[in-house]
């Protein structure tokens, strides 16, 4: 008895994980029942005091981090000239630097009405990264695999005229490549009837993958490409569009390793490389996917 | 429906557990690799309790309704469990109550008249008026305290009866009031497998005469556990039942009324107790923390004052009444499917907690000899078929014990400590040159029958539960014991779980296999 009562809290902070992801001990995991069912309220966050501080946590804070410790660059935003809101806003995924990269480089009328969809398990399990999430991000939780209860919050936003983010891969890529896209957000789309603007983001993979805390040192090059709006057309399948969707976001890879003008032409074609990686073993894909972006005025050294 | 019990093995991810040690807990972190033994989740309780015990007195086991067998000018007794059951006592009303005013209900409708109602205290302590209203209720306790409602007194010859001798030679003593009457109703509480059965009417009512025949080293000893009532199995259950049987071949008729409990042993805010500890949300590691720093800083007089203060929400998971067999079956299928927990093998060391209250020091003090009684008796001996610990092994113990003895509850063993056990702890030797004094001593005799001691001869017993285990094991280490009376008891006091550790290495190795038994709530641990 007569422990001090701060070795006391350090025991029960260390023990209980507080501010991370609860950890069951592994031999309970089949006996313990998941946790109840919480929703984080993020209203608040989409508020217009919310919208100042997300301003500046952007444009001052994140954007100085993330300009001073990559060397990102911006294509294509024109494409967005004359598009009306809600859009959705669709991306390859395969770094933490893709969400805040797409709102820091969003339009400022563009941003302030745009929520980024994030999923529920990951970004809103403890309260600190929840509200991170949701203030930064204009973040909304989907629950991954919950079918129509997850694109119930999406809905609701759309409706009140909420462009939304979105990463149909559903998950950041572990080798760099791009994933099979979930069907849901294809579903959603055509649901809503919202174009959608689809972003290639090149070098965030090789800047800071999965499993790293922080950005890879030499300020690695990013580009971000936005990409011409895609509309659902009449009696297209989610998974005709989805299709769409992932070939969009190909052709703006393609732009960005040849040309727009090469992109086109072997997208005419039908010729538009597949970004889902060579197949192989993990370790090919692993090594092709990790190849040195070039920068920026540098002749591409492979084709 | 609950989860079963559950057999944790600790990994990197285990928080601290929680470990009892008398008034006061801790989380502590156990090896990589131990197993932590947890009863099964609490049975859902019976909703219409009152409608379950009146379906019971209507449809018993092997016997006729209730309300068949009360007539009127009959002489009517009712025997009830006394203060060392439930542990901690329950929440008002306690189901004693609920069945005594079913039962007595019925009596009054048939016209019974001579009724008269009995703590089954045995050698145990007499009740306080208090103690008594808060388990009968106080309906029965205007009605029949003090003239018709009394502790069972074994020591008044003119109210004890011989029966006779079993086949074994064990002489059998009643309460003769109890004995004599047209039908004697046993109402109980079944906390634990030791409970119950035969064990109720030929102990709870008898007298030091037939009560020695069963609770002495030889019968501990053969009493593989005691928590394993099953023929052959344990001596004392076998010997309990040769008695009861002999009761029922004297003419004696006994309705024996069982009741079980779930394991929601600690109430709000305390309910983090029962949960498993990953499970416990941020509120409860909040609670855990302001409850421990409070009871830490409390002064120790106030610090007992809240535990004994402790009510349990238990709920009522079964009632059973009839005969006595057909009854108590029934009773232990319940409280196994409450308590059991099935273990793979045995463990190098054993690890135990003990709480602040065993049976014999409900509002009053766990002295040195009930630590033994807790640890070494009950606490070691929750187990069917093999201990949780290996021959030789270790048992590894939480408590402070303290060298507190309760002046008025325990004065015998005020001397037991300092005279017996400082000679020596050998139960057979103790049992042999001492037990007889202490148990016909004028002095503890009288304090027993009119103050409110434990009989001389109680402290004996305390210190036979644990025979079994001092011949069993290899060493006990005390966690944060007082390092004096530990080595009067025979143990060896650690100032920490890593000493403990440590020192057990000397016993079983660097690398010992461990095992927790995270009570309470209760659990058996059923080793295979």
């Amino acid at each position: 008895m007569g422990r001090k009562l701060t070795d006391e809290i350090r025991d029960v902070a260390k023990g209980w994980r507080w501010g991370r992801r609860t950890m069951i001990p592994r031999s309970a995991e089949s006996s313990t029942p998941p946790p109840k069912r919480w929703d984080f309220p993020t209203d608040w966050a989409r508020s217009d005091a919310a919208g100042v501080a997300r301003d500046l946590i952007l444009d001052v804070g994140l954007r100085s981090i993330i300009w001073n410790e990559t060397s990102p660059e911006v294509f294509g935003l024109d494409n967005l000239e004359g598009l009306k809101g809600p859009v959705m806003f669709i991306s390859n995924h395969s770094s933490h630097l893709d969400a805040s990269i797409i709102m820091i480089t969003l339009p400022k009328h563009w941003r302030e009405k745009t929520a980024t969809a994030a999923a529920k398990d990951y970004f809103f399990d403890v309260w600190w990264r929840s509200a991170f999430t949701a203030l930064v991000y204009a973040g909304f939780p989907v629950e991954r695999g919950a079918g129509e209860r997850a694109t119930a919050k999406a809905k609701e936003l759309i409706r009140d005229g909420w462009s939304i983010i979105v990463f149909p891969e559903g998950t950041r890529s572990t080798d760099g490549w791009l994933q099979r896209f979930r069907h849901g957000t294809s579903r959603l789309a055509v649901e809503m009837s919202m174009p959608i603007v689809p972003i290639a983001i090149v070098g965030a993979y090789a800047a800071m993958p999965k499993g790293r805390s922080w950005v890879k040192p030499g300020r690695p090059p990013i580009r971000v490409r936005y990409g011409h709006p895609l509309f659902p057309r009449e009696g297209e399948t989610h998974q005709q569009l989805s299709l769409r969707m992932q070939q969009a976001v190909g052709e703006l890879f393609d732009e960005d390793r040849t040309s727009w003008w090469q992109a086109q032409s072997r997208a005419a074609r039908g010729e538009t490389p597949k970004l889902s990686g060579p197949a192989g073993p993990g370790w090919l894909r692993t090594w092709e996917g990790t190849r040195p972006i070039r920068r920026s005025g540098e002749p591409p050294t492979w084709t | 429906m609950g989860r079963p019990g559950f057999v944790l093995e600790v990994d990197e991810r285990t928080p601290p557990l929680l470990v009892h040690e008398g008034e006061g807990f801790r989380l502590e972190k156990f090896p990589l690799g131990s197993r932590v033994i947890y009863p099964p989740d609490s049975l859902p309780p019976i909703r219409d309790v009152r409608g379950a015990i009146r379906h019971a007195l209507e449809h018993p086991h092997g016997s006729e309704p209730l309300r068949e067998l009360l007539k009127a000018g009959m002489k009517l007794t009712i025997a009830i469990d006394d203060i060392s059951l439930p542990l901690p006592p329950m929440q008002s009303p306690d189901v004693r109550q609920l069945v005594l005013e079913e039962v007595i209900g019925l009596a009054a409708r048939s016209g019974v008249e001579d009724l008269k109602l009995y703590m089954a205290n045995s050698l145990h302590r007499r009740m306080t008026g208090a103690e008594i209203k808060h388990t009968v209720g106080e309906r029965v306790h205007r009605s029949f305290y003090p003239k018709d409602l009394k502790n069972h007194d074994a020591e008044d010859r003119d109210n004890l009866v011989y029966l006779g001798k079993t086949d074994q030679g064990e002489e059998v003593e009643l309460n003769k009031r109890a004995a004599e009457s047209d039908l004697l109703i046993y109402v109980n509480i079944n906390l634990v497998a030791l409970d119950g059965g035969h064990k109720s009417v030929p102990v709870g009512l008898a007298s030091y005469r037939s009560v020695r025949h069963h609770h002495n080293v030889h019968t501990m000893l053969h009493s593989k556990s005691y928590m394993d009532p099953r023929p052959g199995r344990s001596a004392i259950h076998d010997s309990c039942k040769r008695m009861g049987d002999l009761v029922k071949a004297s003419g004696v008729k006994v309705f024996t009324i069982e009741t079980t409990l779930n394991n929601r042993t600690f109430p709000e805010p305390f309910g983090f107790m029962n949960k498993r500890e990953w499970e416990w949300s941020l509120l409860e590691q909040g609670t855990y923390l302001a409850a421990k720093k409070a009871n830490d800083l409390s002064p120790s007089a106030a610090r007992h004052q809240v535990w004994m203060r402790i009510k349990s929400p238990y709920g009522v998971t079964g009632v059973n009444a009839g005969e006595t067999e057909a009854v108590h079956e029934r009773t232990l299928a319940k409280l196994h499917e409450q308590q059991l927990v099935e273990v793979n093998g045995q463990s190098d060391v054993m690890v135990i907690g003990l709480p602040y209250l065993g049976p014999y020091n409900v509002n009053s003090i766990m002295n040195p000899i009930l630590v033994h009684c807790l640890g070494l008796g009950y606490l070691f001996n929750m187990y069917r078929n093999k201990p949780v610990v290996r021959p030789g092994g270790v048992m590894i113990m939480f408590h402070p014990v303290p060298n507190e003895f309760h002046q008025v509850h325990h004065p015998s063993y005020v001397d037991f400590f300092e005279e017996v056990l400082a000679e020596t702890n050998d139960p057979s030797t103790i049992e042999s040159k001492y037990e007889e004094r202490y148990a016909t001593d004028p002095w503890y005799i009288h304090l027993y029958r009119k103050s409110h001691a434990y009989h001389g001869v109680h402290p004996f017993y305390m210190w036979y539960w644990g025979a079994h285990a001092l011949d069993y094991l290899g060493d006990v280490i005390v966690v944060g014991g007082d390092p004096k009376t530990c080595q009067r008891l025979g143990y060896r006091a650690a100032s920490s779980f890593r000493d403990a550790l440590e020192m057990a290495g000397e016993t079983v190795g660097r690398s010992p296999s461990i095992s927790y038994l995270h009570v309470p709530p209760l659990a058996i641990a059923d080793v295979r």
